[in-house]
């Protein structure tokens, strides 16, 4: 599981020598023009400057792939739901349901749209070290509370993961073999449980730790932004990509006629 | 559980986000300086937790356990849960930063019922009411997610309608998943470490 999203970081590219607080912003704006885009060409062409900007960031193709197996394992449903369950009447009939090309075309572009989007927050996080990420977001006005709660949330879940595998081996180890029964329910119930009180007692600890380092609610960074004139073309000629997406969208430009619902 | 990118229109998106800042404004709310570490650090758990796989005949699904963070944080959960899909849109890469806000009510609006359905509690007099809440709460948590993925779906579109059948079929498995663990969990920290579970006494502390 691919969890440490900037594993890749390291690596120079114009993505990563980006200033993070422009990519975040640029890059957020695009992924808000996407998904407020309806028309199928458009999706498609958002999809590929997605595709183009990624490609910029040198991220290993197995990185990305892994990452988008979840997208796509969880969009397929609807390839198989909406053609077949789109009101109105249709002349198709594969084994004997009706098949409605405009359930497809939505199932399209949600997909198009979704991959699009998941790429582009590839290039976000995945071109940048997870703190600086989160320092450029306080940076951006984003909530304190939220940065810091990200940023020691992101620590532990390391942590957790580690507890859970050791606690899973006990388990197996005991004999435990999970099954559809209510026996596995409990268990699960107990094992969470056990998780729960474990980390409480370690949060205490860690906070007693904390106090006596000197913390006062604040997170102090040695990170310095600075954005020179690449920067912010870069931050330009993104943003301007996504207003002529979405202007050319609202305009019906290559949309064959007014789609009825969307 | 949550939904994806690219499926729901404009207006549910905004209106998912506007209401996610309002319930987080109003439940980050005198927040102490410890609650800070504290409740990250029971996200980070909860984050883990959900990634736990429960066998269903040839396929197996996941714990989401958003009744349980009510249980546990209170108010708090909403924070934590919007915490949790935020490391999740960034860490896995499966998308969902454009849907943060609807997941957010989604799952965090469960959690706050579930620790509402939790807190009924003190005015039954039964034995294990903390299992029988706790499963109440779990399915409570789940149920209402199931609701308004389904409101989020029918008003982006009628389209939507097969497949909004299909995932309220879906979640009755899932309901029932949920309250059996949740009750479970409930019942165990309550022998183990009661000191955990939010909102122990409101009215009577003699009783408890």
């Amino acid at each position: 599981m691919p969890l440490d999203i900037d594993r890749y970081s390291h690596l120079s590219s114009p993505l990563q020598r980006w200033d993070p607080r422009l990519k975040i912003a640029a890059l957020g704006i695009f992924i808000i023009c996407i998904a407020l885009l309806k028309t199928l060409p458009i999706a498609i062409t958002a999809l590929i400057i997605a595709a183009v900007i990624l490609s910029f960031s040198n991220l290993p193709g197995h990185f990305v792939s892994h990452g988008m197996s979840g997208v796509v394992i969880f969009l397929l449903p609807f390839f198989l739901i909406m053609p077949f369950t789109y009101p109105g009447e249709s002349k198709i009939y594969i084994l004997g349901l009706p098949f409605a090309w405009e359930g497809f075309r939505i199932a399209l572009l949600i997909f198009t749209k979704a991959v699009a989007i998941v790429l582009c927050s590839f290039s976000i996080f995945g071109s940048s070290r997870f703190d600086v990420s989160m320092i450029a977001l306080q940076r951006l006005k984003c909530p304190k509370i939220m940065t810091q709660m990200l940023l020691f949330t992101y620590r532990y879940t390391y942590t957790f993961l580690e507890e859970m595998k050791r606690m899973h081996t006990s388990m197996s180890v005991r004999g435990f073999i999970p099954r559809t029964n209510a026996y596995t329910l409990g268990t699960y119930g107990n094992f969470v449980g056990t998780l729960l009180v474990r980390s409480f007692e370690r949060t205490e600890r860690i906070y007693k730790a904390m106090l006596s380092k000197g913390y006062q609610g604040e997170f102090h960074s040695l990170v310095t932004f600075r954005a020179n004139h690449n920067d912010w073309i870069k931050f330009l000629f993104i943003i301007t990509a996504g207003t002529v997406l979405l202007v050319m969208d609202s305009r019906g430009t290559f949309a064959q006629a007014a789609q009825g619902w969307y | 559980m949550h939904i994806s990118d690219g499926v729901l229109n404009a207006p549910v998106l905004v209106a998912g986000f506007a209401g996610t800042a309002v319930l987080a404004a109003a439940t980050l709310r005198k927040m102490d300086l410890e609650e800070i570490p504290k409740v990250s650090v029971i996200t980070a758990v909860f984050f883990v937790a959900s990634l736990i796989k429960f066998p269903v005949g040839p396929t197996s699904i996941h714990l989401i356990l958003n009744g349980l963070v009510g249980v546990v944080l209170g108010w708090r959960a909403f924070p934590a849960i919007l915490l949790g899909l935020i490391l999740q849109a960034i860490l896995f890469g499966h998308g969902g930063v454009s849907v943060i806000g609807v997941n957010a009510i989604m799952l965090g609006g469960g959690a706050l019922i579930a620790y509402m359905v939790w807190q009924l509690r003190h005015y039954v007099n039964i034995s294990k009411k903390e299992i029988v809440f706790g499963a109440l709460a779990g399915a409570a948590g789940v149920a209402c997610s199931g609701i308004v993925l389904a409101v989020a779906l029918l008003t982006t579109g009628e389209a939507f309608l097969g497949t909004v059948y299909y995932v309220l079929a879906v979640h009755i498995p899932i309901i029932i998943i949920e309250a059996a663990v949740v009750g479970s969990s409930a019942g165990f920290l309550n022998r183990v470490k009661p000191e955990i579970l939010a909102g122990r006494v409101i009215k009577s502390p003699a009783s408890s």
